[in-house]
């Protein structure tokens, strides 16, 4: 049970404000509807952050399905032939997010937009917000159900 | 940090802050991201003073200069004077914030830095001073402000620093 509430998922949780709740939930939604990167992209870069913020319960879950193989080597995505050159690029970004924010160079930028243009990393920089909150909110309140937020369309994970 | 920005906003003009801004780049997300951002500040139970407390210590800790330099009249309304603004720094649990003022920001700090550092001490304090929906909207609060701080600086473009600004919530 997570210290903060009775209940152990960050769904019911977060609608113990249903006002606020409901706005949260449908701006993480809009997260995934976004065109500007494809919907595997952006979970490869949600399950990296929760490898390197090491939460279980983040990694656990699955918002789009991914290939077995890319999760399994989505530790070493760097030295591995399954990424595409556009995945690598938003990977490397997630990565340095992650670290600090205000070490992001020029270059790492350009490689994102290379692929994705302006519009795709803007995009990418709002969708790591949200994950990289997701995450900590993971920590912070102890949770361990590993239902995703947006759970109605979801499949669970392994 | 990066001087130059990394994008070019949206051509059009609406004459609104953020959908000419960079954001304005993924109209997806907008709406959902502004009727979020309003409700944090009036539909929860901590005060727009205190929801604002959150936003500056995030903002001093990313080291946002936009946000830094920003301060919404709602909290100001709300009794958050300039003197206690200031006092929302390295140093603050050896101000003279109230207690319940310099947990807010401890918990803040906690989310921030590692919220694996939570001890169950920690945890007791808390709940006798806070409800839990309190410590729910502390924590989506700075979630929220967290994204769009980071986003500024990823972004680039920013000043080295700014003078304060007074502005209203965007509708």
């Amino acid at each position: 049970m997570s210290w903060i509430s009775s209940h152990e998922s960050k769904h019911v949780i977060i609608q113990e404000l249903p006002i606020i709740g409901n706005n949260f939930e449908q701006f993480y939604d809009s997260i995934w509807s976004i065109s500007q990167l494809p919907a595997t992209t952006l979970e490869l870069c949600r399950l990296r952050l929760a490898q390197l913020h090491n939460s279980e319960v983040d990694w656990q879950q699955q918002h789009q399905p991914i290939d077995q193989q890319k999760r399994d080597a989505l530790a070493h995505w760097d030295s591995s032939t399954v990424f595409t050159p556009a995945e690598k690029a938003c990977i490397e970004f997630t990565e340095l997010y992650a670290m600090d924010v205000a070490a992001i160079s020029d270059q790492q930028a350009d490689a994102v937009k290379q692929h994705h243009d302006d519009a795709g990393l803007v995009a990418l920089i709002e969708a790591l917000g949200v994950f990289n909150g997701m995450t900590r909110l993971s920590l912070l309140w102890q949770v361990s159900d590993t239902d995703p937020l947006n759970s109605g369309s979801e499949t669970h994970g392994e | 940090m990066a001087s130059k920005a990394r994008v070019s906003p949206p051509k059009s003009s609406s004459g609104h802050i953020i959908r000419d801004s960079a954001l304005g780049l993924v109209p997806e997300t907008i709406d959902a991201y502004l009727a979020l951002n309003e409700s944090i500040w009036k539909q929860g139970p901590l005060s727009a003073a205190e929801v604002e407390m959150i936003r500056l210590r995030n903002a001093r800790t990313v080291n946002c200069v936009f946000c830094k330099a920003v301060r919404y009249d709602i909290a100001k309304d709300a009794g958050l004077d300039e003197d206690t603004v200031q006092l929302i720094d390295e140093d603050y649990k050896n101000s003279t914030l109230s207690h319940r003022h310099k947990l807010l920001l401890e918990f803040t700090d906690l989310y921030l830095q590692d919220p694996r550092q939570l001890t169950d001490q920690l945890k007791t304090i808390l709940l006798a001073e806070f409800s839990p929906q309190e410590l729910i909207h502390a924590s989506l609060a700075v979630v929220l402000f967290n994204t769009f701080s980071r986003c500024a600086v990823a972004l680039g473009g920013m000043p080295d620093e700014l003078p304060l600004m007074e502005l209203s919530l965007p509708s």
